[in-house]
């Protein structure tokens, strides 16, 4: 249970009123640093839910297809300049994130393992080209898309985006041409 | 029946089915070009907007299809060296006939027109000619075909890691530095597919990022992006998606001569150092598209054009000298596979040359836009892949039941020839003439080679026709007699 109250530990943090709302002065850092933080911390505290609740999903998220459709949706959603944008303006869509980001951890934690070989390298290729795609809307959009945020800082998250999606491109490469080994791809 | 005969029953079905779709599609693809050019010789009229509709549905369906058709090659020989998924490859079919269907709808029901390119910002600026709904079924349709291709490439990837250890020992890097002898070199399928899988891979994710931008562009135009750059990710998607299939298709070449006469085509390390080489050099060489966009930087210019030099030729070099020399003395009776094989290396090897006279930047400011470039394709993709493909239907006919070929087939062959050598020659002159490319009206002088081509591509319909019947026939016996008897297969059993 050690991750677990790591993870709660966490979400605590990101949840102090000065913490978030300093993390959310920040373009860069409210879209790459608190939303993958409080993923993360739902994924720690994944294992504790995952022990408490297992039938639940593996009735519902046998193959991890159910659980990552839903981890999709939910990530592409806050990639939206709009909902970023409203989160900080519309309490109930502050609220949402501090539960649907945590819940994607949670998901992630449970389809992930659960997911073929296929399956993960098709959904992390699918990140790499949407990350590539965001990095190149929020540096080439002609217009201020957020409300609550300068071009500048858009054009940082872009970069941002850019940034992210190199170290994808080379963590693909090192996986396919340096570490790929005949155990970790077994599977079907 | 065994449950390893079984296993290849169900395999071969599925190759079956895809190369049933793909002929047919290739077909109705061909009608529309014919179509085309009877509309450009003056033969028939119809309306300019017309025009462009069956100018988006023929590029798209015939690049399609011959991808659809190659990753079908690729998919079977592969499959010999290493497990491959059949759900991945169902269920990319099943994906290529919904898009398949979406760009149809797109293109006929509401009027896209933007050719296979969907060059940004055309989808979304149609001046009325088309609409929002039309562009979206277009451009979603393209984006659900590159997910079923993107799926295959990931399970071979994933099937030769498994094998081989990583993607650099599929294309024999280990060999090339000494680490192992040749003998112990991947098979050419091998090294063939590994390349496709990383050029394909690559080609797919840029393909997506522009789709999808596109898309956005499409629902609200407020949305604009820097056109250069989609201009460089679509053709980083559309020249090597294209220039892929060759690849693929070679497949089959390597493998059918190899069988036929009993010789065996190893990956010597010069024929690993040139397929290395191609990796490179086909995801670099798309600026070669770009020559006339004079903000292109410089330097990028340049390597499109000398990379362009270097990028088919090593392959190229050693694929057609290896098959001149296996076949030299080898006795090999010669049947409409094998035949065909034989032609596409022809095809293969004149086709290339228009492209690399257009590569050259002086040459390319003058024809690029002309009927020119549709010249090299047609020769290297017709008389190239497409010949590729249909020596593998008759491979399989043959191989699979042992189905005989009539005199027909064999005056198909020559009418496929000739028909396909015409209609490439009419592109080439009308290049040579000045005409211009994608024009849906031409000017008396231009009309000449338009209507020869259009009458050698009735020839080539005809010609298809007969080897997509004979392809049928043997599905319609093939359950009376023998399945997978092929040798690797029994081997396999």
């Amino acid at each position: 249970m050690k991750q677990t109250k790591l993870g709660i530990l966490l979400y605590v943090i990101l949840i102090i009123p000065p913490i978030t709302t300093y993390m959310e002065s920040i373009m860069l850092v409210h879209m790459l640093i608190q939303f993958p933080l409080l993923i993360l911390a739902g994924w720690l505290i994944g294992e504790w839910v995952l022990e408490r609740w297992p039938y639940h999903f593996l009735k519902w998220d046998a193959n991890g297809i159910a659980g990552i459709i839903l981890v999709i949706f939910i990530t592409t959603y806050w990639m939206f300049p709009r909902a970023m944008d409203e989160s900080l303006t519309i309490w109930h869509i502050e609220l949402f994130k501090f539960i649907s980001l945590p819940l994607v951890g949670i998901l992630l934690r449970n389809s992930w393992r659960k997911l073929t070989i296929i399956g993960r390298s098709f959904v992390f290729l699918n990140y790499l080209s949407m990350f590539g795609l965001m990095g190149w809307f929020y540096i080439d959009s002609p217009v201020q898309i957020c409300n609550n945020y300068l071009e500048i800082e858009q054009q940082m998250l872009g970069w941002g985006f850019v940034v992210i999606t190199g170290i994808m491109i080379v963590y693909v490469l090192q996986k396919c041409f340096i570490s790929g080994t005949k155990s970790n791809v077994n599977q079907i | 029946m065994s449950e390893m005969m079984v296993r290849l029953k169900s395999r071969n079905n599925l190759i079956v089915t895809q190369m049933v779709v793909t002929g047919l599609t290739v077909i109705v693809g061909m009608i529309f070009g014919i179509i085309m050019l009877l509309v450009q010789g003056g033969m028939i009229e119809a309306m300019p907007a017309t025009f462009y509709q069956f100018l988006t549905i023929h590029g798209t369906f015939m690049i399609g299809a011959a991808a659809l058709a190659a990753t079908a090659i690729m998919w079977y020989f592969l499959s010999h060296y290493v497990e491959l998924s059949k759900k991945i490859l169902k269920i990319n079919l099943v994906l290529f006939i919904i898009a398949a269907v979406m760009v149809t709808v797109g293109t006929f029901s509401f009027e896209y027109a933007g050719a296979w390119t969907f060059l940004y910002p055309l989808p979304a600026l149609s001046a009325s000619a088309w609409g929002t709904i039309g562009a979206l079924f277009y451009l979603i349709g393209m984006l659900v075909m590159g997910v079923g291709f993107l799926l295959l490439f990931i399970d071979s990837g994933r099937a030769i890691i498994k094998k081989y250890g990583s993607l650099g020992k599929g294309l024999g890097w280990d060999v090339i530095i000494g680490k192992k002898a040749e003998k112990d070199a991947p098979p050419p399928a091998v090294v063939a597919s590994t390349m496709v899988t990383i050029v394909n891979t690559t080609a797919l994710l840029s393909g997506s990022t522009v789709l999808i931008m596109n898309i956005i562009n499409v629902i609200n135009p407020a949305f604009t992006f820097n056109p250069l750059l989609a201009k460089n990710l679509t053709y980083a998607f559309g020249h090597i998606f294209a220039n892929a299939t060759i690849y693929m298709g070679v497949i089959v070449v390597y493998e059918l001569l190899a069988r036929y006469t009993k010789r065996p085509w190893n990956s010597s390390r010069v024929f690993l150092v040139f397929w290395t080489m191609s990796t490179f050099f086909t995801l670099l060489v798309y600026p070669h598209h770009l020559l006339m966009d004079s903000v292109m930087p410089r330097w990028m210019l340049i390597m499109g054009q000398v990379l362009s030099y270097a990028n088919g030729l090593p392959v190229l070099v050693v694929t057609a000298y290896g098959a001149l020399m296996i076949v030299y003395k080898s006795g090999i009776k010669w049947d409409m596979a094998s035949g065909l094989a034989y032609l596409s290396m022809l095809g293969w090897t004149i086709g290339v040359i228009p492209a690399i006279v257009d590569s050259a930047i002086v040459v390319n400011h003058v024809m690029h836009n002309t009927k020119w470039v549709p010249g090299h394709f047609h020769m290297y993709m017709g008389l190239g892949v497409i010949a590729m493909t249909f020596s593998f239907m008759y491979f399989l006919a043959k191989n699979d039941n042992g189905l005989k070929e009539t005199m027909v087939d064999k005056t198909a062959f020559f009418m496929y020839m000739f028909g396909l050598i015409g209609v490439s020659g009419s592109f080439l002159t009308s290049g040579a003439i000045s005409t211009p490319r994608r024009f849906a009206t031409h000017l008396p002088e231009w009309m000449g080679p338009a209507q020869f081509g259009a009458v050698a591509g009735i020839l080539v319909v005809i010609a298809i026709t007969i080897f997509v019947i004979h392809f049928i026939r043997y599905i319609s016996v093939r359950n009376k007699g023998n399945i997978g008897s092929d040798y690797y297969d029994k081997k396999l059993a």
